[in-house]
């Protein structure tokens, strides 16, 4: 065994931060581990690929819908906006009666000129009705200009808010992972410390109470187990107290098996 | 000696005793004093009604589709005003209206250096049909807006009329010439058109001498022409179309009788003109069965082949047997009694077909057998302007002629007051 044995490269050398404690405090490393060590990096490096598109099925269709039925609404208002701020506007201007309208104002507008500036009634009188034909064409410019104006205007207003829905509804849901993540890494600090009392607690609505679960179950059995092993170490008998803790740890995995 | 003096006195007697000694005392009877009541009252109702309530900008006509005009929106503010005092509408609503109006003017309605646009969209306040940036029609928005603040001294009203009349820079609508221009458009900037010959003009040329922050020079005044006619030994200082309104836009605000323009009374020439008018349809009694004795007007208005410019002579004297009852009636300072018994004409012949509930609509033909079925803006505003000169004691004239910048206009141009009252024939 001692022959398998091989010194530690500097600590500079090793790829995976997580064992770095275990090569200070032993200053060893068996074949063993490195082959298995070596044989996680690659296949975190190159097989790492993902086989199915649903890994959290209903986690991932929670977050599909919640940015579907936003991008769903803005769609359906940027439509309706269109639809009703222009085509509407369109239709109406464009209506018998308005367009009746338009030729009479059209009409009243070449003859209020006519009546203003009478000097030049000679020159209008026989161009009358290009003169109407072009005021009609230049109030037809002026109400599309308008109805382009005020439909983005409404749609500049409806979708400012809409992405105010959208950017609020992504905080909401981001929480809702922020939130657990935030509390099992305040687990974690609390493990690496020393204190295996740590539980992940979420709320009601968060994501991942399944791994929180899970985790609470691994931490209470841990925490078990050393509270075993602490109280053994009291034990006045110290060959039976060794005895059971060998037993106590004949079961546990260690990247160290010894 | 005696000669001389008979002389003086007969020439002095001729220039400012003739004109009222040759009139008649006129005083209504209580039923027609009431049906002029009526009329002016109805005719308020143009201005609640087509009035947009956000905006209060003011339609150019009752006909769907039409525009807002900003020269019906200043006789609107006067229209508000004088209602509200009068009691015909509650004087908060006149406040509140008033007040819409103006801030929109101020604020939203779309003008060129304070010269607003002709037409306006009434819900927007934007430029529409291309319109120009009219002169004219800027100051009688302005004109209504210093009349509402004077009904209203020491508000929110008074301050906003002050701000829309300091902005108009009326110096840059001469375009550096002698004589201020009628408009401009962004397209084609100054329009090839002046206010260079007597017609309506005078009220604007006031308010743009009398302007505190942009004055043309006051010898704007005496530069426009003057062109001298005569109807029927009807000597007239007259407007090239010879329509009726044109005698009477700047009447409605300024009071010309005190006023002497180098021997010109203007109140007198209008007078003259209306009788003038009178006498140039009746002379067509004959040929038109709408003309007669009480039945006469011939001003700009719509007519059974669209808006056309009526008028008698002198001037261009255009007719068809088309008759503007408006017109007839914004003459009831110059003539008072046959004005008046024009309007009870109008009204027990033609009461059906020429009266609605905004008043006498806009003109007739009987010829033709045609009857507009609208109401013009701007027709309305001087019909209840001048019926409220001539039925509550001259208050609008009292009133706008204690402006600065009508006296400062006065000042400037060196127009002589002398004594007068109202006419009555």
């Amino acid at each position: 065994m001692k022959g398998d044995e091989k010194k530690l490269p500097p600590p500079s050398d090793i790829p995976h931060p997580h064992f770095g404690v275990l090569y200070t405090r032993n200053n060893v490393l068996t074949d063993e581990f490195l082959f298995n060590s070596i044989n996680r990096e690659g296949k975190s490096m190159g097989q790492n690929r993902r086989k199915h598109f649903f890994i959290n099925k209903p986690l991932q269709i929670r977050f599909m819908l919640a940015v579907i039925i936003p991008l769903f609404l803005i769609n359906l208002v940027a439509l309706a906006g269109l639809y009703f701020g222009i085509w509407s506007k369109i239709l109406e201007t464009f209506s018998n009666e308005q367009t009746l309208n338009d030729l009479v104002t059209a009409s009243r507008m070449v003859e209020y000129e006519q009546a203003r500036h009478p000097d030049a009634n000679q020159d209008f009188s026989s161009l009358s009705f290009f003169k109407q034909t072009e005021k009609l064409s230049l109030r037809q410019r002026e109400v599309f200009k308008g109805i382009l104006d005020e439909t983005n205007r409404s749609l500049f207003w409806k979708f400012s808010l809409l992405l105010f829905f959208l950017a609020w509804g992504t905080i909401f849901i981001s929480h809702k992972i922020a939130g657990p993540l935030f509390r099992f890494s305040k687990a974690f600090n609390e493990v690496e410390k020393g204190d295996y009392r740590s539980r992940v607690t979420l709320r009601k609505l968060d994501e991942g109470h399944p791994v929180a679960q899970e985790f609470n179950e691994a931490m209470e059995k841990t925490d078990r187990l050393l509270s075993n092993l602490k109280a053994l170490t009291q034990e006045k008998d110290a060959p039976q107290a060794v005895a059971k803790i060998k037993e106590k740890l004949s079961t546990v995995q260690t990247s160290a098996n010894v | 000696m005696f000669k001389r003096l008979t002389c003086f006195f007969l020439v002095f007697f001729l220039l400012f005793s003739l004109p009222c000694a040759t009139l008649l005392a006129f005083e209504p009877s209580p039923e027609d004093r009431a049906l002029l009541n009526k009329i002016e009252k109805d005719t308020l109702q143009y201005f609640t009604r087509f009035s947009d309530k956000m905006t209060g900008l003011t339609k150019d006509s009752s006909r769907a589709g039409s525009p807002s005009s900003v020269a019906a929106t200043g006789f609107a503010l006067a229209a508000y005003a004088i209602g509200g005092s009068r009691g015909w509408i509650a004087q908060d609503y006149a406040y509140a209206r008033i007040l819409t109006t103006l801030q929109t003017l101020r604020h939203k309605a779309a003008h060129e250096k304070g010269i607003f646009y002709h037409f306006l969209d009434t819900k927007t306040g934007n430029r529409v049909w291309g319109s120009e940036a009219s002169s004219i029609d800027t100051a009688f928005a302005v004109a209504g807006a210093l009349l509402a603040a004077r009904y209203y001294p020491g508000t929110e009203i008074e301050k906003l009329a002050r701000e829309i009349y300091e902005r108009a820079d009326w110096k840059w609508m001469m375009n550096n010439s002698d004589f201020i221009c009628m408009g401009w458009t962004p397209e084609s900037k100054f329009l090839p058109y002046y206010w260079d010959s007597y017609n309506e003009l005078m009220l604007l040329v006031a308010l743009a001498i009398g302007s505190p922050t942009f004055p043309v020079p006051p010898n704007a005044w005496e530069r426009w022409l003057r062109p001298e006619g005569d109807y029927n030994n009807h000597k007239i200082i007259y407007a090239s179309t010879g329509s009726l309104f044109t005698y009477q836009f700047s009447h409605a605000y300024i009071d010309f009788r005190k006023l002497d323009d180098r021997g010109i009374n203007f109140f007198e020439n209008s007078r003259e003109a209306s009788l003038a008018n009178r006498e140039y349809s009746m002379s067509f009694s004959g040929q038109y069965k709408g003309y007669s004795e009480s039945s006469w007007g011939l001003s700009a208005s719509v007519g059974p082949g669209g808006y056309r410019a009526y008028g008698g002579k002198p001037g261009g004297g255009f007719q068809d047997g088309t008759i503007a009852p408006y017109a007839t009636l914004s003459s009831i300072v110059f003539t008072p009694e046959f004005s008046t018994k024009a309007a009870r004409f109008f009204y027990d012949s033609y009461q059906k077909e020429l009266y609605g509930n905004f008043g006498f609509k806009d003109a007739f033909n009987l010829d033709k057998q045609w009857w507009a079925s609208e109401y013009l803006g701007i027709d309305q505003g001087i019909t209840l302007l001048m019926l409220e000169n001539y039925l509550n004691d001259e208050l609008v004239w009292k009133k706008f002629m204690e402006l600065p910048a009508i006296k400062k206009w006065i000042e400037l141009t060196g127009l002589r007051t002398r004594s007068a009252s109202i006419a009555k024939n």
